[in-house]
């Protein structure tokens, strides 16, 4: 079979052609731009200036704070998606009446657009009325309410508190899927041998379901790095700025026209992203089992 | 007391089946809230109570239409969503058909081309100086592209998933036959893709239509503003007034959850298929 004939590369240009114009040489540039002095009313006249815009940014208090919120948000909402996904997909896995429904009902916030949700968690937030407030004076817990979105101890808070509440139910999919493929036998073959609940979970259950961990640590980590809309509609990184993040500090700087520092910021997420995808990547895969 | 085997697996599965109630609440309550405030008047609503409308305000609706200028935003949504798919579709399915039937240096070039794509974040700045050399920027084009781009990474190695179960012979049969590959893939390959083609078909939908960020960046003129960006904007002008805001998040959030609803299995298909086989 000639396969230089039948399988022709050109079959593959418009993908290639459309993704290198639009995502990479975009990248590239960047990486080229992030030191200039790039500005919106030069935009074709960048002057290079070396590591000051990097020497800058490790010099701004802001970004220090921006670079900490989003670590803190991508590693919480990790942690929170991961047990809450393994939870849910382990009641739906047990005995529980009425799966479909609930399965429905548990992954509806990942469809659902981030503005949608991040404008509904603004009413849930608010001071004055709110619905988290109003829940918790009927529960006569008055002294715990709190101006949520405005405190700029609890913002943080509410913004990773929506992820989770997006995202647990992807994970839980993604979990049900693994556990799905685990072949009774061994949960059969556990028992005859006087295994308990437990042995059985720790020793079946979690290992088998590593691919599934690798696929939900790795896309939540990503995920959280890049972390945009909700802070953007809940809080624009306020109050203050306590919870800017990466993304929201560099659509800032765009806004001012400030294009190299911006480079320079996308530029640092990459590098952050791209490394922790190779490292958890490597390091979940050990720990893969083969079935 | 002392419980029986029986009593006990009574009283484990109720303790599970209260757990999973209560979770099922933590995502209908609000989401129970809005829609009941978006037929409430503005009083009402913004006691945010988990109860019905005294009086149905169906006119909400019909305020949040034309204040909102939902029909445009609707429209241009549609457009964006309607490209952006198709163009991911063919473009992904022609370019992982090849890539999945040879591995050549070519290919395996490719393969981690698009795998960058799936870690990497979009540098948006440049692309947006990239659209303006381009004169591309503020348009439907540009977004169009940029989003496909985006999208593409996915989409392929979905589908070469796929594809590579799908028995060889089929084409070589095909190209005996004498048929040149263009039929080839459209004749015979394609139809059999249908399952992945409906999981990537709804996928890119969703996310087209929900995407936030680049049309934010790319659409200066309000005309060209999509859904998320035109109910974001709305709720800037309306905060006090919930009812309006809680009709527009409906309206804004419908068309997906209407599909996600009828594809449901497409949809959890999109989200596990790197699961089970990394």
């Amino acid at each position: 079979m000639n396969k230089k004939k039948f399988y022709p590369n050109y079959f593959t240009f418009p993908a290639v052609i459309l993704f290198i114009i639009f995502y990479c040489i975009p990248i590239i540039a960047g990486f080229f731009m992030s030191f200039t002095d790039w500005h919106i009313k030069r935009l074709l006249t960048p002057k290079f200036v070396g590591f000051k815009n990097f020497i800058r940014l490790f010099g701004d208090e802001h970004f220090i704070l921006a670079l900490k919120n989003t670590v803190l948000f991508a590693l919480s909402t990790t942690i929170g998606i991961v047990i809450l996904g393994l939870l849910l997909a382990l009641l739906l896995n047990s005995a529980v009446k009425g799966k479909a429904f609930f399965r429905t009902v548990f992954y509806l916030p990942a469809v659902l657009s981030l503005i949608v949700i991040g404008i509904m968690f603004k009413a849930v937030f608010k001071m004055d009325g709110g619905i988290l407030n109003n829940i918790l004076t009927v529960l006569g817990l008055q002294s715990l309410t709190n101006d949520w979105l405005g405190n700029p101890k609890t913002a943080m808070f509410c913004i990773i508190f929506v992820q989770i509440w997006k995202w647990s139910g992807f994970a839980m999919a993604i979990y049900l899927a693994g556990l799905q493929g685990i072949s009774a036998d061994y949960y059969e073959a556990a028992t005859i041998d006087g295994a308990t609940a437990l042995q059985k979970f720790r020793n079946i259950t979690l290992p088998l379901l590593m691919p599934a961990f690798t696929v939900v640590i790795t896309m939540n980590t990503i995920g959280g790095f890049k972390v945009f809309e909700q802070v953007y509609v809940m809080t624009n990184g306020g109050p203050g700025f306590s919870t800017q993040v990466l993304s929201t500090y560099i659509y800032s700087e765009f806004s001012k026209g400030s294009l190299g520092r911006s480079s320079a910021m996308s530029l640092l997420l990459f590098l952050m992203i791209s490394t922790i995808a190779v490292i958890l990547n490597t390091a979940l895969r050990k720990r893969e089992v083969e079935m | 007391m002392k419980l029986g085997m029986k009593e006990k697996k009574i009283v484990f599965s109720t303790v599970l089946t209260v757990i999973t109630i209560a979770a099922c609440l933590i995502i209908l309550i609000p989401l129970m809230i809005v829609v009941l405030g978006s037929f409430k008047n503005s009083a009402e609503a913004q006691a945010f109570a988990l109860s019905l409308p005294t009086e149905w305000h169906f006119d909400n609706y019909s305020h949040v239409l034309v204040k909102g200028k939902i029909g445009q935003a609707f429209r241009n949504s549609m457009i964006i969503t309607a490209s952006v798919t198709a163009i991911v579709v063919i473009a992904g399915s022609l370019s992982a058909f090849v890539t999945s039937r040879k591995e050549t240096r070519y290919t395996k070039f490719v393969y981690y081309l698009f795998l960058i794509g799936m870690v990497a974040p979009i540098q948006i700045v440049t692309t947006y100086a990239l659209l303006q050399l381009l004169n591309l920027s503020g348009t439907f084009v540009g977004v169009i592209l940029v989003e496909t781009a985006l999208q593409m990474p996915w989409t392929i190695f979905t589908m070469s998933g796929f594809i590579k179960n799908v028995p060889r012979e089929l084409d070589e049969a095909s190209f005996i036959d004498g048929a040149t590959p263009v039929r080839t893939f459209f004749s015979v390959i394609f139809p059999l893709l249908k399952p992945i083609v409906a999981t990537v078909i709804v996928t890119t939908a969703m996310g087209a239509w929900n995407e936030f960020m680049v049309p934010l960046y790319f659409f200066n003129s309000s005309s060209k503003w999509t859904m998320p960006l035109t109910v974001y904007n709305f709720f800037g002008q309306y905060s006090s007034d919930w009812n309006y805001v809680f009709a527009d998040l409906v309206l804004t959030a419908l068309p997906i959850t209407i599909l996600y609803l009828l594809c449901q299995k497409y949809v959890v298909a999109g989200a596990t298929a790197g699961a089970v086989k990394g």
